[in-house]
């Protein structure tokens, strides 16, 4: 059994010096600002991206280069036997894709899993396969673990403005769904490989409670309770970190005694929904 | 005179309780206690009993189970506004005791009020007393005192069931300090006791005239200003012109006027200035109020319009509108469907585009009828329907509607104001079972502060708060807010007495009657005394209410 290295991209919302710290490898993904090329928490920082986005730049996601991944695996194959690699959802981008064919000339060493998470529940996913490789599994065994386990995860997160989601065309059946003549926030979740319309909301405080009715169905219905030590929960958001925390503590009040980590939510996700987003998720303990 | 009553003579007493009832309806409209322009409950109250009474009235001959039936489904049906369901689920109570008998004598009869209290205080959630409900209570435990002394005299029966009901009634004020406070007593208990009266005269063989009118159903399409039919319009020409004055017109000549243009219309307004005088009648002969006017002096700006041509186009335009509304709404079979009960073509769209099936117009003056909802059911092709009726007065009338159908699973969600009903299906999720939704639905709408701003009918002091007819006021969840000569004000105090700490938006829907523009300048002042909430302005198109503001 040979030494298995971690990687997942930027969209984790791991950052370089997190990485570093955890023993995780994190490729950075390019932006296309203005036709220039920006790659996160590398030459672009979250308060920089924000004020491009703000002020009207043409902000486009592009997935991570297929030499700077080939040069990442061939950089860490060097010191580790083996890759477990873990893209952003395959329904949100085609790094997953494109992965899993450069994967196919390393005979098996670069393992992709293809196990559908984003943001907060990608970082999971990170920090879950290094305690399962810590635990001895190969990597093929690790993506088999985690793709199995899926769909034991979920996100809500309500947008503070329809916005930058018409705008990007990108998701248009659910911001379809949302039109109306008033003003609404909408919630979204994102399950598997979909993000898609759940809920709306007139204001900030009637979206929270519905994503906490959201989350405790789930954790009650999907993933066996929402006792903490069956649940990783996960609090996310755009630009707006108080708000963030703020959210935390509501959370703490209704689910008493789960830690609950907050991250940035990643920029490829947030260029789509824009900032003053925030978003709880759930992931199934493994 | 006869000691039973049989279903002939049944039949006899409930048309005339009804047309006593219809006799008396303005003056019960008048006992409100809040003098807004609303669900009147004499109006209610008539509409309710008269769906009964033209079943009744077209049965020649009834056995007493086929009168009951009729009596007890008629009113379920026409049902309308708090005081005409609870009226009708006394006659339901009533009926399930006599329909078996052939004659009725005060024992049976005893049994029957019994029945008939006990039935209606179940249909409401939270019985309130010093309202109908306690003034057929005491009506019934009169009637079981009577029946326990032996008492066999029929006549003496009803009269002191009557008489002890009346006391009850006049003691209403005391039980409900609003009711005190407005100097009235209660219009429900007010409009049964006027039903007991006219059915009790029947019974004493006076001569009462029981003929009732085919009316054509009134839909609640109409909204209450338009609600008038035709036969409504005693005077056909709307008649307006001013007076150039050549001539004294002093108080005395003004009075004499006025006098004439009363003995040959109505609606009439003469305001007069130093040299003009302003004239509006309703007449059939505008030529009598103009040959009168030219002693005075030249006339001018003269405008002349037949009402009863207006409302004819007026009503087939409405039709016309409903029949396309409803060929629009045949659609595909799906789980969950919306009605709400709304007024305004902005609050319409908007409900609409938040995805509601079915529209009732209604509301504050024209509340729906139990049958009004269960043809919008009906109409609806999905399993569960969700109701939001938007107004207090309208949900007992859901729910009896809901009691009513099979064969769907129907929810009302007890919204008492538009807004109300915006925030509940905006916060329904599609993804969850409906009982989940109906607790978050619920949950919400008690977070939903509404404000609504309309014009006082006449003078009157509520809460402490001296009201003049003509002044506006505005409305909260529980009471008034505000009270002031100028529109906008009284909206604008109406939301600093609405607001707090926690609330985030505030929304402005304005009326039929509010330019856009005068509505932007409430809105601006909203914004600058409230910069950390989000003010938002829509059209709402709405009748009666000047502006409905919602904080949440």
């Amino acid at each position: 059994m040979g030494k298995v290295a971690i990687i997942t991209d930027s969209n984790s919302g791991i950052t370089q010096k997190q990485g570093k710290e955890l023993g995780i490898f994190v490729l950075p993904m390019p932006f296309m600002i203005n036709e220039e090329t920006f790659f996160e928490d590398i030459d672009l920082t979250q308060e920089e991206f924000y004020e491009k986005l703000e002020t009207g730049a043409n902000v486009v996601t592009s997935q991570p280069s297929p030499e700077s991944v080939l040069n990442l695996w061939k950089e860490v194959l060097g010191e580790y036997d083996e890759i477990v690699h873990i893209p952003m959802s395959s329904g949100l981008s085609g790094s997953c894709q494109s992965a899993m064919m450069l994967a196919e000339d390393f005979e098996g060493k670069v393992q992709v899993v293809n196990n559908q998470r984003i943001s907060v529940t990608q970082r999971q996913s990170a920090l879950d396969a290094l305690s399962l490789a810590g635990k001895g599994m190969g990597a093929a065994q690790i993506k088999d673990f985690l793709e199995k386990d899926k769909f034991n995860s979920s996100i809500y997160i309500m947008l503070d403005t329809l916005y930058y989601l018409k705008k990007g065309g990108r998701i248009t059946p659910a911001a379809a769904a949302i039109g109306t003549l008033l003003k609404l926030k909408p919630v979204l979740q994102i399950q598997g490989e979909k993000l898609d319309a759940f809920a709306k909301a007139r204001t900030a405080g009637q979206g929270k409670t519905t994503m906490i009715n959201a989350i405790r169905s789930d954790m009650e219905n999907r993933f066996g309770g929402a006792a903490s030590d069956n649940i990783w929960l996960q609090v996310a958001y755009t630009k707006d970190r108080e708000a963030a925390l703020a959210f935390k503590e509501e959370l703490l009040s209704e689910f008493p005694g789960f830690p609950i980590q907050v991250d940035p939510l990643s920029l490829s996700v947030a260029c789509h929904i824009g900032p003053g987003a925030l978003a709880v998720a759930c992931c199934k303990k493994i | 005179m006869a000691n039973t009553i049989d279903a002939k003579l049944l039949s006899k007493m409930f048309l005339a309780g009804a047309k006593n009832l219809e006799a008396k309806k303005e003056w019960i409209n008048d006992l409100n206690v809040f003098p807004v322009p609303d669900g009147d409950t004499g109006t209610n109250m008539t509409l309710t009993i008269m769906s009964a009474a033209k079943e009744v009235a077209s049965m020649e001959n009834p056995d007493m189970l086929s009168l009951c039936k009729a009596i007890s489904s008629g009113s379920l049906r026409g049902a309308r506004g708090n005081s005409g369901v609870i009226l009708s689920q006394l006659f339901r109570g009533f009926t399930k005791v006599i329909r078996e008998k052939d004659a009725l004598n005060v024992e049976i009869l005893a049994d029957a009020f019994e029945k008939a209290v006990e039935t209606a205080y179940k249909a409401v959630m939270k019985p309130k007393e010093g309202t109908i409900l306690t003034v057929a209570k005491g009506g019934s435990v009169r009637a079981r005192e009577l029946a326990e002394e032996g008492c066999e005299d029929l006549s003496y029966f009803i009269d002191e069931v009557i008489k002890y009901a009346d006391e009850v009634l006049e003691r209403t004020p005391e039980m409900l300090p609003v009711l005190k406070q407005a100097g009235v007593v209660d219009s429900g208990g007010q409009g049964l006791m006027q039903v007991l009266k006219g059915a009790y005269d029947a019974y004493l063989g006076k001569e009462v005239d029981l003929s009732i009118p085919v009316v054509t159903h009134v839909k609640a399409m109409q909204s209450g200003a338009d609600a008038k039919t035709e036969a409504d319009i005693k005077f056909g020409y709307c008649t307006e012109f001013i007076i150039m004055l050549t001539r004294n017109f002093n108080i005395k000549q003004e009075i004499d006027f006025k006098a004439y243009l009363e003995s040959i219309g109505d609606s009439i307004v003469v305001v007069a200035d130093d040299d003009v005088v302003k004239v509006h009648v309703h007449t059939n002969d505008p030529g009598l109020a103009i040959q009168k006017a030219l002693k005075y002096g030249a006339l001018s700006n003269m405008k002349i319009d037949n009402m009863r041509l207006e409302h004819q186009e007026k009503l087939f335009k409405e039709q016309e509108a409903a029949a396309e509304e409803q060929k629009k709404e045949k659609t595909p079979h799906k789980e969950t469907g919306f009605i709400a009960v709304s007024a305004g073509d902005g609050i319409n769209e908007i409900f609409r585009g938040l995805g509601v099936d079915h529209i009732i117009e209604g509301g504050q003056t024209m509340n729906p009828s139990t049958e009004d909802m269960l043809n919008a059911i009906d109409e609806v092709n999905a399993d569960t329907v969700f109701i939001l009726p938007n107004n207090k007065n309208i949900i007992l009338a859901a729910n009896q509607a809901k009691a009513m159908t099979e064969g769907k699973k129907i929810i009302v969600i007890p919204t008492k104001t538009i807004p109300q009903g915006i925030t509940a299906i905006i916060n329904y999720v599609p993804d969850l079972a409906s009982g989940d939704n109906e607790v978050a639905m619920n949950g919400e709408i008690g977070n939903v502060r509404t404000g609504q701003v309309t014009y006082a009918v006449r003078d009157t002091v509520i809460e402490d708060k001296e009201i003049k007819q003509g002044d506006y006021m505005g409305i909260g969840d529980s009471g008034i807010l505000s009270v002031e000569k100028d529109v906008t004000d009284a909206a604008f105090r109406m939301v600093q007495e609405m607001m707090d700490d926690s609330l985030e938006l505030i929304s402005i829907y304005y009326g039929a009657e509010v330019t856009e523009e005068a509505a932007g300048i409430l809105k601006d002042r909203i914004e600058e005394a409230f910069p950390s909430c989000d003010v938002e302005l829509q059209y709402g198109g709405q009748p009666i209410y000047y502006y409905i503001i919602s904080a949440e």
